[in-house]
């Protein structure tokens, strides 16, 4: 009965995980109105009539501005999470493989990066950097890249004194062959759960960074970024606020519920359950 | 007669015992803020400090209560002066038994040297250019000031006014306080400074000894609640009399459906201009400046801010200034901007980056123009920054088009001095706030100064106009008046119809029924 409730949310979350993505893949040709193209005349319209979730500030549709910040969100996080889950999970593979000295300093470098909230560290990347698609990735991408390494060492560590590593080794196949072509394949499972997992954190730290400001250039549209337009007109027209918060708050539950259920799956102990 | 001192000085005292500030009503202000800057007031430039600043200090003369127009202006601390035939030696009487705040005695001509002189010095004033024509100040006897000029200028009294430099400070405060004196001022004003706590409010008290008469109100808190929608529910839960508001007429429309709840609009409107730098691509040609300027769509950006709180610019100083004229701004014609780029070679379009701030204010505005402009082919790719670091790289010129936004003395010369002389264009040792390295109205902005003939300097000042608009140094946008929101319990004591100190001045007469 639990693992029937269990399979039902993971269902739900990957119900909603993929409207996001039709949404965000379809944008250009479901979107009402150009997301950029402001109508002063029809500012601030209440949902209804041809704006179904009403209009901004500056008379743009708030619907297409949230099919297209779909897009801003999904590919930061998905390049941010897709980067990180590449160069953490490297690290954590070489490291847990080599181990001795490189292995301990590998890892208290992580530990420093972990010792930092996701936002802070994403913060003074993006001030540093400067507020685009490019450095928002990047800087998303180092708040996760610790957990990925700290995920792929640990099964590396075991798995290197394994028989079948064992084998490889004497038939004089190169590390590089034994590391990713016989240990990744075992540990894959645990880095893309991990991965589904991080998407949400993704998600809420590109939609932060854009409420403080640190997002793509206006007018490119972000659900972070339209939730702080909306904030400081939200007793004149709280749909503003409203939509894009529900957005961010339905795929970080979504990616959440698949996380949750894809972690259930590849857990030997809940599997027995 | 020494006895009879004795008996004034208990009597006084007497009546300031009596009279207890605790008993009176306390008026609450929310503010759109994190904190006061520098209290000092020959420091404070912004708007934040500015508004506490006035209910704090006087000048040797003040705008009426209520008022802006410079036509208002009448005594303050001095009850009378006079001047020199040839108008470069004045002399201010100053009343007798005002007092500072605390301590610190009566207000002598000491004082009063001491301040005109720290605020005409660089190093201790951020208003000094504006005394650059004052030779000499100096104290005759303890009620008597002489100011000697270099030069006439177009109004003494106007820099004298209880405005920035003109704000009269305590010379034994300053020189006690040294560089603590920004947080703890001493004025002569109705309210003095109790205490400020950051990130939460500045407490004001009233001053028992005031010269005019004791406050009606006993103490102000100015309380600081960045977020305009925490600040309007507290002000809409009656937890604030007094509202800094937003510029934008669905606020002004929804505190106006409030029961009880009176809504302010006030002068000096700040003026929004979008600076072209003329000595680097793309704008060192005229044809693309010309191009911009008729993108522009000021009725769009009027209609979009609100008509009660805004209005079109219609040239590069203020409308209502001493001196403005209509300029002959190039009206809105997106055909002709296009053909314009096009004969300027940018016939696909144009691409500028622009720094700008992430205010959001000042950010919306601008998101408007940057779709006015796309609509006539001029892209603008705004790289945007926290304000302090667009102040910054602004004056770095590291921006070809600078949108900046204004009010100063409603005088002609301040505006076209700061913003279009060539002394004042930036990254230059003099420099002030000139972004488009425009020098072309010189002549007319010097000999207007100096002009003892009023009908020749207006003419001078409109002639600097026209040149301006003409040559397309910047391209004004709109003008935007300041908005209070009150309860009808607060009486001001005065019609509220302009204020340079951009906020409602409280004063003695004000109230809290």
């Amino acid at each position: 009965m639990r693992a029937d409730g269990a399979a039902s949310l993971t269902w739900i979350g990957g119900l909603l995980c993929l409207a996001v993505l039709l949404a965000a893949l379809l944008a250009p040709w479901i979107a009402p109105f150009d997301p950029a193209e402001q109508s002063i005349l029809d500012r601030l319209q209440p949902p209804g009539g041809d704006h179904w979730l009403g209009t901004d500030q500056f008379g743009r549709d708030i619907l297409s501005r949230l099919l297209w910040g779909a897009r801003i969100s999904l590919t930061v996080s998905l390049g941010a999470i897709g980067l990180a889950m590449v160069v953490g999970g490297t690290i954590g593979l070489v490291s847990g493989y080599i181990g001795g000295r490189l292995d301990l300093f590998t890892m208290q470098v992580m530990d420093v990066l972990l010792s930092f909230p996701s936002l802070i560290l994403g913060l003074i990347v993006v001030a540093l950097l400067g507020p685009d698609l490019v450095n928002l990735v990047i800087a998303i991408a180092l708040t996760a890249i610790a957990p990925f390494a700290r995920i792929a060492r640990a099964p590396t560590l075991s798995l290197k004194e394994r028989a079948f590593v064992e084998a490889g080794r004497a038939l004089g196949y190169s590390h590089a062959r034994i590391l990713f072509g016989h240990i990744l394949p075992n540990i894959l499972p645990e880095v893309l759960v991990m991965a589904t997992l991080w998407l949400a954190t993704a998600v809420r730290v590109e939609a932060s960074l854009a409420f403080v400001g640190l997002g793509p250039k206006p007018p490119t549209p972000t659900w972070g970024g339209m939730t702080r337009d909306g904030f400081e007109t939200i007793l004149d027209a709280p749909w503003l606020a409203v939509f894009p918060g529900l957005a961010i708050l339905l795929l970080v539950l979504g990616l959440n519920m698949v996380g949750d259920g894809l972690r259930d799956a590849t857990d030997p102990k809940l599997r027995h359950e | 007669m020494a006895g009879w001192r004795a008996a004034l000085l208990g009597a006084a005292w007497l009546v300031g015992l009596a009279w207890d500030a605790t008993a009176q009503p306390v008026l609450r202000v929310g503010m759109a803020a994190q904190d006061v800057g520098r209290l000092d007031p020959h420091f404070a430039t912004s708007t934040i400090d500015r508004v506490v600043v006035g209910w704090m200090f006087n000048g040797l003369v003040r705008f009426a209560p209520g008022s802006a127009d410079p036509a208002t202006i009448e005594p303050d601390l001095a009850e009378r002066w006079d001047s020199s035939a040839d108008g470069k030696t004045w002399t201010f009487h100053l009343r007798r038994g005002v007092r500072f705040h605390g301590n610190y005695g009566e207000l002598t001509a000491e004082d009063v040297a001491f301040s005109l002189k720290k605020a005409g010095t660089a190093a201790s004033s951020a208003f000094s250019a504006d005394f650059r024509s004052i030779g000499s100040v100096e104290a005759v006897d303890p009620y008597t000031v002489r100011i000697v000029l270099r030069e006439n200028v177009p109004s003494l009294l106007g820099i004298l006014t209880n405005y920035s430099g003109g704000y009269i400070v305590s010379k034994r405060a300053a020189e006690e306080r040294g560089d603590g004196f920004t947080r703890a001022p001493i004025g002569t004003g109705p309210f003095a400074l109790d205490r400020v706590t950051p990130s939460q409010s500045a407490e004001l008290v009233a001053h028992a000894e005031y010269f005019r008469e004791a406050p009606q109100i006993g103490r102000i808190s100015y309380r600081f609640i960045p977020s305009d929608a925490s600040r309007d529910l507290a002000f809409q839960n009656r937890e604030l009399d007094l509202n800094y508001g937003r510029s934008d007429q669905t606020w002004v429309n929804r505190m106006r459906q409030q029961p009880g709840v009176t809504v302010d609009i006030f002068e000096p409107a700040e003026l929004a201009i979008l600076n072209l730098n003329i000595t680097q691509p793309p704008f060192n040609d005229l044809r693309v400046r010309q191009a911009l300027a008729h993108a522009v769509n000021r009725a769009e950006l009027v209609r979009w801010r609100g008509t009660d709180v805004s209005r079109e610019g219609q040239s590069l100083v203020p409308r209502g200034y001493l001196g403005f004229i209509e300029a002959g701004v190039l009206p809105h014609d997106p055909v002709r901007a296009r053909a314009l780029l096009a004969e300027a070679g940018h016939g696909s379009g144009l691409t500028v980056k622009v720094i700008h701030t992430q205010l959001p204010e000042m950010l919306n505005m601008m998101q408007v123009v940057q779709q006015q402009l796309r609509r006539a082919g001029i892209t603008l790719d705004l790289q945007v920054v926290e304000h302090a670091t667009f102040h910054q790289q602004i004056r770095q010129d590291l921006s070809p088009l600078v949108y900046y936004s204004a009010a100063r003395f409603p005088v002609a010369d301040i505006y076209l001095t700061q913003f279009w002389h060539g002394r004042s264009i930036v990254k230059t040792p003099t420099a002030v706030t000139n972004f488009s390295h425009c020098s072309q109205a010189d002549a007319q902005i010097d000999a207007a100064r100096v002009s003892t003939d009023r009908e020749e300097q207006l003419k001078l000042w409109g002639e600097a106009q026209r040149i301006l608009v003409q040559q397309v140094c910047g391209v004004p946008l709109v003008e935007t008046l300041l908005v209070f929101a009150r309860r009808d319990a607060l009486d001001y004591g005065y019609p509220l119809r302009g204020s340079m100190s951009l906020g409602p001045p409280i004063t003695e007469r004000t109230r809290l029924r």
